[in-house]
């Protein structure tokens, strides 16, 4: 007994770090899975395919349009539940942060009933803002999805600038909006750049409510998530591989950026 | 000129209660007391970052209770500079110029007028992050100055300091006031500070303003144990040093009091009760001052008593209960003060 005990102390440190290892070197065996399932050169020619590059002209449009929004949307959001105090602002918290729980299928189904039977939505698709089964829904899917990444960024960024700054530039001649636009927007930069990097990553890859709303129609709303599951379910493993691999190459990049701006910015 | 009536603030934490200060144009105020006591946020509502629950605020007998800080010319500095990390010095000080109507070239002249005056002239260029406490605060102090202000608040502003850059600063603030002319309004929790600065001082505790007026009267006549206990202090003199022959002897309306200092002219001397002897006859030691002097007032303080005797000027001294026995002391009794020229705290 006494012996297994030292040897538990001993190797504490080894056992944990072998599960860090093995976590590790799982992970890596996985993507180097799909990158080197077919040739290199079935690779290069599907990445130069026509439908790859509308997939990856689609995703990069959907997902910097939405992205876009959901800093609009977002900053003004989280500077007020971050500065301000009033009653209701833990279930306005909590309400804010839901989209991140729920599931995206169930996202896509609301924004699905929301856009696509109620009254609302007809209202807007007589006035042309169509949302069912076009691009602009990819972007609505993705924005209602990613809103509580950079929602919850920029809150944690702003809550970390002391508000004293902005009332040194109140008594400086600033209004309160100014001293937002003046002094802590620009302080919050780091924070504005790593939420937008995640918001950006999570809407390249958003599949589940994009799905339900705006549907998986080849070559009209391909994404390169849609384009993965289109061409793994018809058998066009090339051209799965390829959206595949994509898509690890831009998650590896924005994970380094977004480590890189989250010095004091947490997400959760 | 500024005159805040029964200002009332609730923030949880801190507090506001009844708040009344009246100062007058050109006036240095010491705000002094402990931490908690409300100081920040009294600054905070006279500058109009929160409304006050209740209450009045007057800036030149027009009621400026209701306007935003960017109408009311009243400038901040905090103890943590605030100084803004992305614009570099010299945009940092120009900040609150966009407000004003000066041309781009009177905006440098200003600059550089005040950076002469504050010695910051060589940091221009450089960004708030890479320099020391003491060059931070003087910049803070002149982006709140190049607004020309009616009142300027500091808060707590030399805190952060390490002590010589403390006593640099302190000059400095000293200068820029009689230069500038500006009324301020200081918080501090130092006596050293409330004394060399203020030409009047307010002592606060809990929220409310609990003594104000000169801080020799204010240290002399503590108008409340509270207060007496605050500032610790009794034994404060104003007075005069000359050094002579490596000696000071300290001239306090006639008395002669001998202490290790270094420094002559206008000064302020301290001496702790406890590190007064007090004996019925003289007695023979290395102490070089001692004084005779009657009895005026005994209080009882538990194991140790204070008691008051009168050489010309008051001095408090302690004695234990045993010694107090032992002397048969009272009211009248004639008894000599014996101090250690060491023990003379000079300020």
């Amino acid at each position: 007994m006494k012996i297994v005990n030292r040897l538990l102390e001993k190797g504490f440190k080894i056992i944990t770090m072998a599960f860090g290892l093995v976590l590790a070197f799982f992970i890596v065996v996985l993507l180097l899975g799909i990158v080197t399932h077919t040739t290199p050169q079935a690779l290069l020619e599907s990445l130069v395919s026509e439908e790859i590059r509308f997939a990856i002209r689609l995703s990069l449009i959907t997902s910097v349009i939405s992205t876009l929004f959901c800093i609009l949307v977002s900053v003004p959001a989280a500077y007020a539940l971050a500065r301000y105090d009033f009653t209701g602002k833990t279930v306005l918290n909590t309400i804010l942060d839901m989209p991140l729980a729920l599931p995206p299928l169930v996202a896509g189904v609301g924004l699905l009933i929301l856009f696509g039977t109620t009254s609302f939505g007809k209202g807007l698709s007589a006035y042309g803002i169509q949302f069912i089964f076009t691009p602009q829904g990819i972007i609505l899917a993705q924005f209602f999805v990613n809103m509580p990444f950079m929602f919850r960024v920029m809150r944690s960024t702003f809550q970390g600038i002391n508000p004293r700054y902005e009332y040194v530039a109140q008594t400086l001649g600033s209004t309160e909006g100014g001293a937002f636009w003046r002094v802590t927007l620009p302080m919050a930069r780091n924070g504005l750049m790593a939420g937008s990097i995640i918001t950006w990553c999570r809407g390249i890859g958003e599949f589940g409510a994009a799905l339900m709303v705006a549907g998986s129609t080849r070559m009209q709303t391909e994404t390169l998530p849609i384009s993965l599951y289109l061409n793994m379910s018809t058998g066009e493993l090339p051209l799965a591989i390829a959206a595949a691999t994509i898509l690890i190459v831009i998650s590896i990049v924005s994970l380094f950026i977004f480590e890189k701006f989250s010095g004091f910015a947490r997400v959760f | 000129m500024i005159r805040i009536e029964n200002i009332s603030k609730n923030m949880g934490e801190f507090f506001l209660k009844n708040v009344s200060l009246d100062v007058s144009v050109g006036e240095y105020l010491m705000i002094l007391g402990p931490t908690g006591a409300g100081k920040t946020i009294l600054l905070e509502t006279i500058a109009g970052i929160y409304p006050p629950d209740k209450g009045k605020i007057y800036l030149n007998d027009r009621d400026i209770t209701g306007l935003p800080p960017r109408k009311r010319n009243i400038g901040m500095v905090y103890q943590d500079f605030m100084l803004f990390p992305h614009l570099n010095v010299e945009k940092n000080i120009k900040y609150g110029m966009r407000s004003k109507k000066y041309s781009k070239q009177e905006v440098t002249e200003k600059v550089n007028k005040l950076a002469d005056l504050l010695g910051i002239s060589h940091l221009l260029n450089r960004h708030p992050g890479t320099l020391s406490g003491g060059e931070k605060q003087r910049i803070a102090i002149a982006r709140a100055l190049i607004m020309e202000p009616e009142v300027l608040l500091l808060d707590e502003p030399l805190s952060a300091l390490d002590s010589e850059t403390r006593a640099k600063l302190r000059k400095e603030l000293r200068r820029i006031h009689s230069f500038t002319q500006t009324t301020m309004i200081h918080v501090t929790h130092s006596f050293d500070e409330a004394f060399l600065l203020g030409s009047r001082m307010a002592i606060m505790h809990n929220g409310e303003i609990v003594q104000a007026g000169k801080p020799i009267d204010v240290f002399r006549k503590p108008n409340s144990r509270l207060v007496a206990e605050f500032l610790g202090v009794t034994n404060v003199f104003k007075g005069e040093s000359i050094i002579n022959n490596g000696n000071s002897y300290i001239n306090v309306d006639g008395l002669k009091i001998t202490s290790t200092t270094a420094r002559d002219g206008q000064i302020y001397a301290s001496i702790r009760p406890e590190d007064i002897h007090v004996s019925l006859e003289p007695i023979l030691s290395s102490a070089r001052n001692s004084f005779q002097g009657e009895i005026q007032e005994i209080s009882d303080a538990g194991m140790v008593l204070r008691i008051t005797v009168d050489v010309g000027i008051l001095f408090v001294a302690a004695i234990t209960r045993r010694s107090f026995l032992d002397m048969g002391l009272k009211d009248g009794t004639k008894v000599f003060l014996t101090f250690k020229a060491a023990d003379v705290h000079v300020f």
